[in-house]
């Protein structure tokens, strides 16, 4: 076995899902995870990311495909609404199997 | 990570985040506490309907205020959430619990005004003070809005307090002025204290939203 491989039994950790495992992407899917939609200005007060840094996050995750970003107008104003995909939903959840079954197969 | 991920404890704080302006509580502060606080003043004057009715503006008039305020004010600092269909299957359980204590109280309401000179001085508040207690709890089990507890357990004392300062203190309209004028104004306080620190805690964010 080549040492670029992983060893069979960290296989799920080496597969992880690395545009999720970032912290801040990981709290972003977390919370739109839970609900069925949110805005930007809702998703920096709950993360505590600027809005920039968010924005980087989002196109990366937009561009994973597990989100998508809704334009439409409230009153005269134009409003961005996001949510997981059916594809980025499916994602969180492998995401987070895997890693309850290696975190669950430690040792205390 | 110093704190496993909890879902359940996400959508939780998230929905919260949704009662931390203090608005819902000056708005059920302004609502059945000050009926009971100025109503029974009334009464002498407008008789029972009226006295109750001529609220209804009032309470529109508030939860208009309380909308714009959450539209021009609120919204734009704390953002828009739609909650998934978890959430929103424990809001129709709410409502059919809601229903429930309503419908009981009703019913309870009409046997004591039948035979009110029949029953023991203290069934009507006891019924009432159940209600409250019951009803507020409901809310903030399903809410998840503890501070509704609070606010159960001093709704559900008040008639009792409020009858026993009628008989051994000489209050009027059975103690309700003094009770439920002091709920509302716990209330209402609590609403405006958080409401103020929620606009201190959340300033208009930067940038282009």
């Amino acid at each position: 076995m080549s040492a670029s491989q992983p060893t069979p039994d960290l296989h799920p950790l080496a597969d992880i899902d690395q545009v999720i495992h970032a912290s801040a992407r990981l709290m972003v899917l977390t919370y739109l995870y839970v609900v069925e939609s949110a805005d930007y200005v809702f998703l920096t007060r709950m993360t505590g990311l600027t809005w920039g840094n968010l924005s980087t996050h989002m196109t990366r995750l937009e561009e994973a495909g597990y989100i998508e970003m809704l334009k439409e107008f409230r009153g005269k104003k134009p409003h961005t609404k996001i949510q997981l995909t059916e594809q980025g939903r499916a994602a969180f959840r492998e995401y987070k199997k895997s890693m309850q079954q290696v975190l669950d197969d430690l040792p205390d | 990570m110093s704190t496993p991920i909890s879902l359940k404890d996400a959508e939780r704080k998230v929905f919260q985040s949704t009662f931390a302006d203090g608005l819902w509580d000056v708005f059920i502060g302004c609502s059945f506490p000050l009926q009971l606080t100025i109503g029974p003043f009334l009464s002498h004057s407008m008789g029972d309907f009226w006295s109750s009715a001529v609220f209804l503006p009032f309470w529109g008039a508030v939860y208009l205020v309380i909308w714009g305020i959450r539209k021009k004010v609120v919204r734009p600092r704390i953002g828009r959430v739609e909650f998934g269909a978890a959430r929103k299957t424990r809001l129709k359980k709410f409502s059919l619990a809601l229903l429930v204590v309503n419908v009981i109280a009703f019913i309870l309401g009409i046997v004591a005004a039948l035979g009110f000179g029949r029953l023991p001085t203290a069934g009507p508040p006891i019924v009432m003070g159940l209600t409250l207690l019951i009803g507020f709890s409901a809310a903030a089990y399903f809410l998840d809005f503890p501070r509704l507890y609070v606010y159960g357990l001093l709704g559900g004392l008040a008639p009792l307090v409020g009858e026993w300062l009628y008989q051994n203190m000489g209050a009027s309209h059975h103690g309700f002025p003094i009770v439920f004028g002091t709920l509302a104004g716990v209330m209402i306080l609590t609403g405006l204290v958080t409401f103020i620190r929620f606009l201190q805690n959340n300033p208009l964010p930067a940038g282009d939203m």
